[in-house]
């Protein structure tokens, strides 16, 4: 067996697994052990070098009610969701049915578009910054959420097609064809059949899109600005102010802004991780 | 016909308009004003929302949407949201800092504001600061005094004095250092803290005119006087007077050398008191001196950078906005927002009053008195910005490599002939 087991490698071996093991693990987990650290220490710590120390006094309470009551973090906690929510459904149903369209039916430039959908996924999206940001403005997108939820949904179904397709090819045809002797309408196939069985990629898919999106910093700040339309992690940096940064507020953000990805993750862990390999194996 | 009484009503309504804006706040403004603020301290932005408050009280059918961006996020989204999504105001700095945005023609010509009275006669001393090619491109509403802010208790103990020539204070300086110390903190990480040594170490060896030619351009990195600026400069980096690993922190987090003794002095703006204070250091500990004198033929000058308003060129409520401006630069609203509950800063107003904090009067008078040869921006405010970004990145290497100064030179020479062309 491979990877050999921990139980059966030599004594010695056995005890510097056990020491190293939590040592790497907490070198690995240092930044974020830090940012727990540090937001719930006071600001003057900062000035008087405090970093690693034990903190000066316990602010809590005191620096998580500025980031819930006197920041605009709730509203960019909400833009999130906001945001979030109807590019997962959007991406997750548009790609259904395009994977539907390219796993079932046989047409003649078939391939030529799921190529398309792949090829998408290799334009790195860095590169499309300028022509998106001009074409929002044109359509009067510009920051507003519609136009990033838009945005998103074009550019993430690319992936969830491939994604979509490539499950839709895997599920048993017979079915499909039963289905069309019975006479079944083809939507009705799409709805009754295919979908049902479907669900998992589904899970997977919602959940990844979630974090994908949640996550998103790059588009953010190009396609919107201020507390009216941007997401929590472009607003996060609203606790950097003229002179100063404030160390304490942005940790404080920052876990705030982590938690929904990570209960997500926590919740659905199982879908997440069926999620990054369906597909993977055959 | 029914065109005809329209146009009638229309040239007629804004013939009242017009006339109403000779006579400043008695008639209603109305529609809608946006205004980008870029104050987003939690104690500048109450400030401005108050501020803003006042001024809708006064204009109650004016709609006033504010938007509070980001400092850092609002550098990179002015070139976005003048060209597209316009404000009617927006803040901004003044000198080189705003000419891209003016040649553009980005920032609508205010030069009629400073031709009234009130402006012309109160606001002379920013002036400079707000033109370029001859007009006025914005109004300034607050500035802030650049000097040595220092630990009175360590030169106490030390027996040290406010230094006011080069001589003193480089014989200060040992002293510091002989007892263990570093004479000045600075983090240069994000340069800019550097760009203030030049400034002033320039500024001294060479004059405000000297600088300010420079920063146009006309005189070469390689000359002798900014050879001389650096040789100054040498001398203190030689006997160890900078903390060690500067190029490590922000220059906030160079302040606990200053807050652990461990440094006797920062060379730095106004804002660095608050963290001070906060830190523990009390106004017995902490003091103020105007940078010394190197060369005595030159006459002294300071920093001051100055934050200011403008109308963008495609703002669709330019009445409105005139009119906040002139709100905004009046005596009493610039003592108010400049006071130390507020701004904690300097009004630029010569009719206001300044706050009563130790810091703020000796900055008001180090400025109003004894800064004869001029007042200068900052360096990435005064120098174009390819130019200050270039020279200040040299700037740090020098204070970690001062021998590579000939490369340094050569290479922003090589830059200069590029960007001033």
């Amino acid at each position: 067996m491979f990877p050999k087991p921990i139980q059966s490698a030599s004594p010695g071996a056995q005890i510097a697994y056990k020491t190293l093991l939590p040592i790497s693990l907490i070198l690995w987990l240092l930044p974020l052990i830090a940012v727990a650290v540090f937001s719930i220490k006071p600001d003057t710590d900062f000035t008087q070098g405090n970093y690693w120390g034990a903190p000066g006094s316990f602010e809590f309470v005191n620096n998580y009610g500025q980031v819930f009551f006197n920041s605009d973090m709730p509203r960019y906690m909400l833009n999130s969701v906001l945001i979030t929510v109807p590019t997962m459904f959007g991406a997750v149903a548009l790609s259904a049915m395009a994977g539907f369209a390219l796993g079932i039916y046989k047409f003649k430039s078939n391939l030529l578009i799921f190529f398309m959908f792949v090829a998408g996924n290799f334009v790195p999206f860095q590169i499309l910054m300028v022509p998106v940001r001009d074409l929002t403005l044109d359509m009067g997108l510009y920051n507003t959420k519609t136009g990033l939820v838009l945005f998103h949904i074009a550019f993430q179904t690319g992936f969830c097609t491939l994604f979509m397709r490539n499950f839709i090819r895997q599920l048993p045809f017979p079915l499909i064809e039963a289905a069309r002797v019975e006479g079944v309408a083809e939507w009705r196939i799409f709805w009754y059949v295919v979908l049902p069985l479907m669900k998992p990629a589904l899970a997977a898919l919602a959940v990844l899109i979630f974090t994908f999106i949640w996550n998103d910093y790059f588009w953010a700040v190009v396609l919107t600005q201020g507390p009216e339309s941007q997401p929590v992690t472009a607003g996060i940096t609203s606790f950097n102010a003229q002179f100063r940064a404030a160390y304490h507020l942005m940790s404080a953000g920052s876990i705030v802004a982590a938690l929904p990805p990570v209960l997500m993750f926590f919740l659905m862990q199982k879908h997440f991780i069926a999620g990054l390999t369906l597909g993977a194996v055959k | 016909m029914r065109s005809m009484l329209k146009a009638t009503v229309a040239s007629l309504t804004l013939a009242a308009v017009s006339a109403g804006g000779a006579f400043a706040g008695s008639h209603a403004l109305s529609g809608d004003l946006k205004i980008f603020l870029d104050t987003s301290n939690p104690a500048p932005r109450a400030t401005m929302e108050a501020m803003i408050a006042d001024f809708a009280e006064m204009h109650p059918d004016l709609n006033i949407e504010t938007t509070v961006i980001d400092r850092e996020a609002y550098k990179t989204q002015i070139r976005n949201f003048l060209t597209a999504d316009s404000p009617d105001v927006a803040t901004w700095y003044a000198a080189n800092r705003m000419r891209p945005y003016v040649e553009a023609g980005l920032f609508e010509d205010v030069s009629d504001l400073w031709a009234e009275e009130d402006i012309a006669n109160n606001l002379a001393s920013t002036k400079g600061a707000m033109t370029i090619d001859g007009k006025q491109w914005g109004v300034p509403y607050t500035y802030y005094q650049w000097g040595i802010y220092y630990r009175k208790d360590i030169f106490a103990e030390l027996g040290l004095s406010e230094p006011t020539t080069w001589e003193e204070e480089k014989a200060n300086c040992a002293a510091i250092v002989a007892s263990g110390r570093a004479c000045y903190t600075i983090g240069s990480k994000f340069l800019w803290t550097a760009g203030g040594w030049f400034d002033y170490l320039n500024l001294r060896t060479n004059g405000f005119d000297y600088h300010m030619d420079m920063a146009a351009g006309n005189v070469a990195w390689t000359d002798d006087g900014v050879r001389q600026t650096f040789a100054n400069w040498k001398e203190l980096i030689d006997m160890g007077g900078f903390v060690a690993n500067h190029q490590n922190y922000s220059w906030q987090e160079a302040l606990p050398f200053m807050v652990n003794g461990e440094a006797a002095s920062y060379l730095m703006g106004n804002f660095a008191v608050a963290p001070l204070r906060e830190a523990g250091l009390t106004d017995d500990q902490l003091d103020f001196y105007q940078f010394p004198a190197i060369n005595p033929d030159v006459a002294l000058a300071e920093d001051a950078p100055t934050d200011t308003f403008h109308i963008p060129a495609n703002a669709a409520n330019k009445e409105a906005a005139r009119e906040f401006l002139r709100f905004v630069v009046s005596a009493n609203v610039q003592t108010e927002i400049n006071n130390g509950a507020n701004l904690g800063q300097l009004p630029v107003n010569a009719g206001s009053a300044v706050d009563d904090d130790k810091f703020l009067n000796e900055g008001f008078e180090m400025l109003s008195s004894n800064s004869p040869g001029g007042v200068a921006q900052f360096f990435d405010r005064d120098f174009p910005a390819e130019m200050a970004a270039e020279a200040m990145q040299g700037f740090q290497e020098f204070m970690v490599f001062p021998d590579n100064l000939d490369d340094i030179l050569n290479r922003l020479e090589k830059v200069r002939a590029r960007v001033y062309k």
